[in-house]
């Protein structure tokens, strides 16, 4: 299988601190990676990274085969066009209105399109998670679980190939959060390419093809995901029960299926 | 303490070349932006409503009040050294040259300088800007530029419309004090405005303009995750925006006599 991401001797460093060391990862086209740590692991830095957002202090993120970092504007424009990115706090722009939301990522990389096929994109996308807000407003009117939906439909304006997720359902509600991981599902579905951070234990047992446990800077295991959760790694074991736990509230579907694992340790 | 030295000045290498590169990759920007039909265009327009439009109330009370001063001033003292005929002299060296641009650049910094460094230091914390980039959407060409070109223009056409109210506000009430005619007044200060005193006023506008565009969007982008940094960064840019075009006001008055 063909690698979307693929990165190599990646380093990060923040306030003299090293956030990430030496990290060399890949991550398979068409299927669903999740990315779990304890906080502090360098997760989101990491997704950031991988999706050409930060720079790294080392390395290099190689994004369908061209080095994001060393490509020409125009093509680094192509590449982000074949990505969307979901921000763990929405990250919408809070200055403009829900329609421009959508409506400035499709103008700048489609100058051509029309109004009428501006409206019938954004509308288009609004119908998948039945979305019946007036797009006039700002999107401090809306709630913290519809911003974050609202993001995930911006993310998917560009009709990306390859979506990177950082905690898509941390701090919603459980409606907004199932409605979430619909959506994801479908875009699993579709095929596309998903790389996500979570917490979630429903979302990972739902969508992970592949799983990547994360600590103190360093990937400590990675691989299809029934070969992770089953590792006899101590350190491994006791991150993703801590992560897990932190979500056990109402995500237990991994929980089961990790609990006899480490029983066995 | 040498060790303390060598950070704060390996610091201020630092900060220098960051702000030359950002200089740098403004200047790359700016050359590209009208040769891209893009979304910037209605951020340029936003921002010289917001800069020039929403400040014309501001501008004209003080271009106004100051023209006023100045004749009253000038109507009073200058007959008892016999110099009467200096007024226009004094207008347009004062309103036309010095104060104006730099008045202008002042409100500006207070309104819109403040503005700009608040709302991208705030766009930072909030990973606006990182939204921006995830859909390859560069930072500097779709919030720099814009705010660049727009604060430059709107500074120099608010300089324009400074010194028109300033000139108009002196003769208003020039004439309470000794009626003049219109035609005599505006002869009198066409005798005395060169072409070198409206380029010296323009230019310096516009320098003025790009200084106070730059720097506050340059600290703007200096806030790096938390909301306290906001209102810190916004009084680094006024005070060096503040500073910057006194120091050019300097350098362009003494290439004005050179």
């Amino acid at each position: 299988m063909k690698d979307a991401v693929k990165v190599s001797g990646l380093r990060f460093e923040r306030n003299n601190l090293l956030i990430l060391d030496d990290i060399s990862l890949s991550f398979p086209a068409e299927a669903s990676t999740v990315v779990m740590g304890s906080s502090g692991s360098g997760k989101s830095t990491l997704l950031k990274i991988a999706a050409g957002i930060i720079m790294p202090d080392g390395g290099r993120v190689e994004l369908y085969g061209e080095n994001i970092f060393g490509v020409g504007e125009k093509k680094l424009l192509q590449l982000q066009r074949r990505t969307g990115f979901v921000f763990q706090d929405a990250a919408l722009w809070a200055n403009m209105s829900l329609y421009s939301n959508m409506e400035v990522p499709l103008r700048y990389h489609y100058p051509d399109m029309t109004n009428e096929e501006v409206d019938s994109k954004i509308n288009q996308l609004l119908k998948r998670v039945d979305f019946r807000e007036d797009l006039s407003v700002r999107p401090a009117q809306l709630s913290t679980g519809e911003q974050k939906i609202f993001s995930f439909l911006r993310a998917l304006v560009t009709e990306p190939e390859l979506v990177f997720l950082d905690e898509p359902t941390t701090s919603v509600d459980q409606s907004s959060a199932d409605k979430i991981i619909n959506l994801i599902r479908k875009l699993k579905e579709e095929g596309k390419t998903i790389i996500a951070v979570t917490h979630s234990a429903r979302l990972t047992s739902l969508i992970a093809d592949y799983l990547i446990v994360m600590g103190e800077g360093g990937v400590l295991a990675e691989g299809p995901f029934s070969e992770v959760i089953r590792t006899k790694d101590q350190r491994v074991a006791d991150i993703l029960s801590d992560v897990l736990d932190m979500s056990s509230s109402y995500d237990t579907d991994l929980l089961e299926l990790l609990e006899p694992e480490f029983d066995d340790e | 303490m040498v060790a303390r030295i060598g950070h704060w000045v390996n610091g201020k290498i630092r900060d220098s070349v960051y702000a030359a590169g950002y200089f740098y990759e403004t200047i790359k920007a700016l050359l590209l932006f009208f040769r891209r039909r893009q979304v910037g265009y209605k951020v340029l327009t936003m921002q010289m409503l917001f800069t020039g439009v929403e400040a014309l109330g501001v501008i004209s009370l003080l271009s106004l009040s100051l023209g006023a001063v100045i004749i009253i001033e000038g109507l009073i003292l200058l007959p008892q050294f016999g110099q009467g005929d200096l007024i226009y002299t004094i207008l347009i060296t004062i309103i036309t040259r010095e104060l104006g641009p730099i008045l202008t650049a002042f409100i500006i910094i207070a309104r819109s300088g403040t503005a700009i460094s608040t709302e991208i230091g705030n766009m930072v914390v909030s990973h606006e800007i990182e939204a921006y980039v995830s859909f390859g959407i560069n930072p500097i060409s779709y919030l720099v530029v814009p705010r660049f070109l727009g604060v430059t223009f709107s500074m120099v056409l608010l300089n324009l419309y400074f010194n028109i109210f300033g000139l108009i506000g002196s003769y208003l009430l020039g004439t309470l004090m000794q009626p003049i005619g219109f035609s005599e007044y505006l002869n009198g200060l066409l005798s005395v405005l060169t072409t070198a005193d409206i380029i010296s006023s323009l230019g310096k506008s516009a320098v003025f303009g790009m200084i106070i565009s730059l720097v506050s969007t340059y600290y703007g982008f200096k806030v790096e995750r938390a909301t306290t940094e906001v209102p810190q960064k916004a009084i680094k840019a006024v005070g060096h925006s503040i500073v910057l075009c006194i120091l050019a006001n300097v350098v362009l008055t003494l290439f004005y006599y050179l």
